[in-house]
């Protein structure tokens, strides 16, 4: 079942994902200032709510599992970490090749940024930690107690680069900046449409991630039974 | 369209494309390890029986 | 009430067992003063440029001697099993963490004391002139080390690299805390006061102390009890 969901989910996601990058090549106005660069936005920014979304999604779900103790939680967890990560890392490389034209340099050290590889490294030491714990309960429990300390820390790094100067540039999705237009409505529109196609992407990765995580606790058991009929 | 930096415009979606191609290939080929991990477990636990 | 005398307790066994062995004292002050000298062949500072980055240098210092005593906070109890008679014993996981984070404050804050005047010494700097405000935020920065790090301490004492993992989780989630108090710092070792914005600095680093104290005193059970 879950195997069927998932062909059904690619199924849509891959021509919608093929079909966005065709638009977004050759139909999408060009931007007066910034030339074709400009399209990477495209990715950069729906990576960067896709990110965030699993960044969420693991929270509440170390939350669940501390509050239940059952390792579908965990599981849920370390799928939607590892996927954040992969579309943290694009949000991040795009934006570095972005920045690379437009500021003349591949990385400043201005706060979004910052946050960002922040954000990045402090997921990154939460897998760290769990390729670092052998007992599956022990793992689970330490896990989702740095996944909730990790989010706080976050979101504070968050609040504390609203206080400094930023050069990277503001809200442009007009329900930011309370309806006034700042862009061609059909660039606003295929950045929803990719951060669809995005977000399926990510769906499957996690769901994919989660099975194997039932494979793995699946084998960990047999590997146990195996143990004692000796 | 103005082609004044399009090589990095297809640089920056190349590593959007890659990287997320590269995430899938690992998921692939972890998923390959387990299944064969796990059928391996399967036989080894049938032939004890 | 009871969690608060448990901790007091604690701490104080802590601090008493430190003080009769003084292994992390030790090592983590000459290790401080070495990473002190160091930093000064690195840069070759004018007094100018120390104005503008002397709390971030030292705030590295103490971040390293932060990393080694909250490493020994947990470990310590490893030998002989102390650890699980210490979960077993009355004292609720939250005491157990509050005594041993208060120990790890009193140590790294005696540190830094010691470092202050051999960082004036080294870097000619008259850091004493608002030493009133300059140890209220050293105070809240240790405060912020000693209780994230005593944390993962408890989080990560099981594991194989520990010494390793530990600054690899603690110190990404510092960054806010750490770069606060590198500010305050800053302007206070130019002996001037707090100046008007950067009050935010100030409030973030005491948000942050209240926000991670909160958490760890509430989740600390959780880790604790295996």
């Amino acid at each position: 079942m879950r195997r069927k969901i998932i062909l059904a989910l690619g199924v849509v996601a891959l021509p919608l994902l093929l079909r966005n990058l065709y638009v977004i090549m050759f139909l999408v106005p060009d931007e007066m200032e910034q030339g074709p660069i400009y399209r990477i936005f495209y990715y950069h920014l729906p990576a960067f709510f896709t990110a965030a979304l699993c960044y969420l999604t693991a929270l509440v779900a170390s939350v669940l599992y501390l509050a239940k103790k059952d390792q579908k939680y965990d599981a849920i967890a370390v799928s939607a970490t590892e996927t954040g990560l992969a579309f943290a890392a694009v949000n991040l490389i795009t934006g570095m090749i972005w920045g690379r034209i437009s500021w003349g340099i591949w990385w400043a050290w201005d706060p979004r940024l910052t946050w960002a590889l922040i954000c990045w490294l402090v997921y990154f030491g939460y897998l760290m930690l769990r390729s670092a714990i052998d007992d599956p309960t022990e793992r689970a429990k330490n896990s989702a107690v740095l996944s909730i300390f990790a989010s706080a820390s976050v979101a504070v790094t968050w609040k504390a680069i609203e206080w400094w100067r930023t050069q990277h540039p503001g809200p442009v999705l007009s329900i930011r900046t309370g309806g006034v237009q700042k862009i061609d409505p059909a660039m606003e529109q295929m950045l929803y449409v990719n951060t669809v196609a995005l977000l399926l992407l990510g769906l499957i990765f996690v769901l994919v991630r989660l099975r194997q995580e039932e494979v793995q606790r699946e084998i960990d058991a047999l590997r146990r039974y195996a143990h004692a009929m000796n | 369209m103005d082609e004044r930096n399009i090589t990095f415009m297809f640089y920056g979606l190349a590593v959007a494309w890659g990287l997320l191609a590269v995430y899938a290939v690992l998921l692939g080929l972890r998923d390959r390890d387990l299944t064969k991990q796990l059928d391996t477990l399967k036989r080894m636990v049938e032939e004890k029986k | 009430m009871t969690t608060l005398r448990h901790a007091a307790t604690i701490a104080a066994k802590d601090l008493r067992s430190e003080f009769r062995t003084k292994e992390s004292i030790n090592s983590t002050l000459s290790f401080s003063v070495v990473i002190l000298l160091l930093f000064s062949f690195a840069f070759d500072p004018s007094p100018d440029m120390i104005a503008e980055f002397g709390g971030g240098l030292l705030w590295m210092v103490f971040a390293f001697a932060g990393a080694l005593i909250v490493n020994r906070s947990f470990a310590r109890e490893l030998p002989n099993d102390c650890i699980d008679v210490l979960v077993s014993s009355p004292a609720s996981g939250a005491a157990l963490f509050l005594g041993k984070a208060v120990a790890a404050f009193v140590l790294l804050f005696g540190i830094e004391c010691v470092c202050l005047p051999v960082f004036g010494v080294f870097y000619n700097i008259t850091w004493w002139r608002s030493i009133g405000g300059l140890l209220g935020v050293l105070a809240l920065g240790t405060w912020a080390l000693a209780c994230a790090g005593t944390f993962f301490s408890a989080l990560t004492v099981n594991l194989r690299l520990r010494e390793l993992m530990l600054p690899m989780l603690l110190y990404p989630m510092l960054i806010p805390a750490l770069l606060s108090v590198m500010m305050l710092t800053n302007t206070l070792l130019t002996g001037q006061a707090i100046p008007d914005d950067f009050t935010v600095w100030l409030r973030l680093l005491i948000g942050f102390n209240v926000m991670f104290t909160t958490l760890s005193v509430y989740l600390a059970e959780t880790v604790l009890v295996r």
